[in-house]
This record gives structure tokens, C-alpha cells and sequence, in this order.
């Protein structure tokens, strides 16, 4: 990482980042944000465990999903009581609109809430951050194996939702 | 014959050239594959497309206050550090420069001995360290606003006695540098403890040590940038 900026700087530079993954993880906006505040939060108070050398975005990363996995378990894993995503009705009303309009942001994170948590958290990393499977299996923890069964599963639910 | 997850793998360009070339070859001779390879591609972009616009969005104050406003324990705040020290009436405790000098010698006799046939970044002259080589360029010439090389110029400022003084880090040694008749003397030289690296520490912030000693040599505030620059066209003086 560059020498010349402090901790913080390296941080802040992060931030938009950072937020894009917090929304595609939440449920709206708000929660968007409380998301990443608390990821400021913890990465500063514990900022001695990062191994220098490291990537300090996938450790940020790390922290925010571990977050939002509590928040979800704290809410008593409501997500899992969604309609299977074969079964849910198709965001676009007509598949031919959604097949030439760019959808919004909201659109597309009413999207991402239809997939199941552990579907979400790869489709966000790999098809959004842009992260490499390795770089995703790292930071969730998970043998590459099942990131890529999940993201086979995950975006094939999404490409039924937001049409083709 | 491929399977769902080698095909994502090869749309994601995470197979090797040789297995790369096999899929984009079956994909090509089949119409379905090449369907679903274009139908997966707008999908992404244009869920992309929903967020990205996020990375350009405003942050919220809330969000940037998080980052400059929360506990930052590895870090000193300099003012804030000095405005606690005038209130206390707390004067620097003279054995400061003894340690300094102290641990700049323990330093220099572990690091400069076993490199020297690289030019030693200190010499010494009527029992005083001065900078040599590297580390005397770099204190002369860089400026904190534009790093350059393996030295970094930390921050500038007046000493009690109105000397420029400027902290430096040359991994894995920090210090402080003060103007002694037109030559740097080193007030202090800091080695990272052991089982932490330079690159950590200068992320995290000044070597504690470092700081508690640019904190008693401190008069006023630190040098900006054009302050920085202006002294260096004077010569530090």
C-alpha cells in the first residue's frame, strides 16, 4: 500500500467501495449505511490485526460481511423465510422492458434480497466488487468450490428476476 | 461437454488459457451456450450499473466523521497532544534527550555495523550524530508532500530553542533530525519492536516513541506545506 497515507486515508479511500458491497448486503439505504459505519467502526478499533502486507479491502470486506451476518442472525434469519426465488415474481413487469432499461438501484437491491444470504454475500463480491473467486473465498472463509456452486446458483436466480 | 460452474468460471476469466480456449470453442459451436453467455453478460452489467453509481455518490457526513472522529489509538494528535501537555503545565522532562540519544545508539550500533559497505545513514562528529549520505539529501531536499524513494519526510517544525526539526522514516528506522549549525543532527532514531514491520507502523502512525519526542521538541504548530517549502528555499534556517 502506498506509505505516504495514513491508516485512516487508506480508509476513507475505501469508503465508496465499502458502501456499494454494504448495499448490496441491506435491505434499504439506511441499514446501507449503519452497515458501514460499523465496519469504520471496528476496522480502526482493531486495526493491530491486520497482517501488514495483506490486502486491506479484503480484511474490510471480512469485517463488514461478519457484521452484517451477525445483524441478519440477531434479526432471527428472517431472510430465510423469502420465497424461493423460482417462485417470486419477476422484478420487471415485462421481461422485454427490464431487457432495455438499466434498472436502479433499488430495483437491483430488491434483487440481491431475493437471493438467499449465502448467494447474496458471492454475487456482491464476485459480479459487483469484482473480487476473483480466490480473493472471494478468502474473505468469506469458504472452500472456491462452493463460492462457485453458489454463484452458479445465485446469478442464475438473478438473470430470472431482472430478465436477460 | 461443460459443466455450469466451468462455464461461469470461463465468463468470470477464472480458468487457465488451455481451459479457457476449450469452453470459449464449445460455446462458440453451440447456439444455447452462446445465448446464455450474452444473456449472463447484460445481467451483470446492468447490475453493476445499479451500484456503481454509489462509488461517485457524496458520502455521508456521517460515514467521514466515523473515519476522522473515532478513538485512534495508534495515532498522536499533535495540537491536541501539545494543548493537554500547556494545560497540565507539563514541561518536557529533561532525561528526553538522554533516551533519545540512548536508543539512537543502540540502534545505529545494530543497524549501521553489519551493512557497512552501504553508505551508514548517520555519522558522528564531537560526540554528536549527524544525518549522512541518503537520509542527509533526503532531509535537505523532499518534502513531505511529495515522498520520493525510501526516505519520507515526516513532518516539519521549530524546536524550542527555533531550530526546523523534521521527522523522517528510512524503513525499518524512524527519527528526528534537528538544524545544529547548518548540518542535521539526529535527535532520535527509532527501531520498530520486534514481530512489527516498518510497513505496519508508518499505516498505523508514528512510532509512539518518535511521537512522545516530537512532542516535547515541538514549539508551535507543524510546518503546511508552504511553510514546508519556503524554509527549504532558506536552507532551514
Amino acid at each position: 500500500m502506498d506509505q505516504s497515507l495514513s491508516f485512516e486515508d487508506e480508509l476513507a479511500a475505501l469508503l465508496p467501495r465499502l458502501r456499494r458491497f454494504a448495499h448490496a448486503l441491506s435491505r434499504n439505504a439506511a441499514d446501507a449505511d449503519d452497515l458501514t459505519q460499523a465496519t469504520i467502526e471496528r476496522g480502526l478499533r482493531s486495526r493491530q490485526q491486520w497482517e501488514p502486507g495483506t490486502r486491506l479491502d479484503s480484511w474490510l470486506y471480512r469485517i463488514m460481511r461478519n457484521l452484517w451476518i451477525d445483524t441478519v442472525r440477531a434479526r432471527g434469519r428472517r431472510e430465510d423465510l423469502h420465497t424461493p426465488v423460482e417462485e417470486a415474481e419477476r422484478i420487471g413487469e415485462d421481461p422485454r422492458e427490464a431487457m432495455e432499461a438499466a434498472i436502479d438501484l433499488g430495483k437491483a437491491m430488491a434483487a440481491m434480497q431475493r437471493l438467499p444470504d449465502e448467494q447474496r454475500e458471492i454475487v456482491a463480491l464476485i459480479l459487483i466488487e469484482g473480487f476473483g473467486y480466490r480473493e472471494c473465498s478468502e474473505i468469506l472463509g469458504l472452500p472456491i468450490g462452493t463460492v462457485s456452486s453458489r454463484l452458479v446458483r445465485g446469478r442464475n436466480a438473478l438473470l430470472q428476476m431482472m430478465g436477460a | 461437454m461443460v459443466s455450469d460452474e466451468t462455464f461461469f468460471a470461463w465468463l468470470d476469466g477464472e480458468l487457465d488459457p488451455a481451459e479457457s480456449a476449450r469452453v470459449e470453442a464449445a460455446v462458440n459451436a453451440d447456439p444455447r451456450l452462446s445465448t446464455m453467455a450474452a444473456q449472463h453478460r447484460s445481467m451483470q452489467a446492468r447490475l453493476k450499473g445499479a451500484f456503481d453509481p454509489l462509488l461517485e455518490a457524496p458520502l455521508p457526513e456521517s460515514l467521514l466523521g466515523a473515519v476522522h472522529n473515532s478513538p485512534q489509538p495508534d495515532v498522536v494528535d499533535f495540537a491536541e497532544a501539545k494543548q493537554r501537555r500547556e494545560r497540565r503545565s507539563w514541561r518536557p522532562a529533561p532525561q528526553w534527550g538522554a533516551m533519545a540519544a540512548t536508543l539512537a545508539a543502540g540502534v545505529l550500533i545494530g543497524t549501521i555495523v553489519p551493512h557497512q559497505q552501504e553508505a551508514a545513514p548517520a555519522e558522528i562528529h564531537g560526540g554528536k550524530m549527524y544525518a549522512a549520505s541518503a537520509l542527509n539529501h533526503a532531509l535537505d531536499t523532499q518534502l513531505a508532500s511529495a515522498p520520493s524513494g525510501d526516505i519520507r519526510i515526516g513532518m516539519t517544525f521549530r524546536d524550542q530553542g527555533g531550530a526546523i526539526c523534521r521527522s523522517f522514516t528510512s524503513a525499518p528506522l524512524s527519527g528526528l533530525a534537528c538544524r545544529d549549525d547548518g548540518r542535521w543532527q539526529l535527535r532520535g532514531l527509532f527501531a520498530p519492536p520486534e514481530g512489527q514491520t516498518s510497513d505496519y507502523r508508518m499505516a498505523a502512525g508514528m512510532d509512539p516513541s518518535l511521537a512522545a519526542l516530537v512532542d516535547s521538541t515541538m514549539s508551535g504548530e507543524a510546518f503546511d506545506a508552504a511553510q514546508e517549502r519556503a524554509s527549504r528555499e532558506k536552507s532551514w534556517r
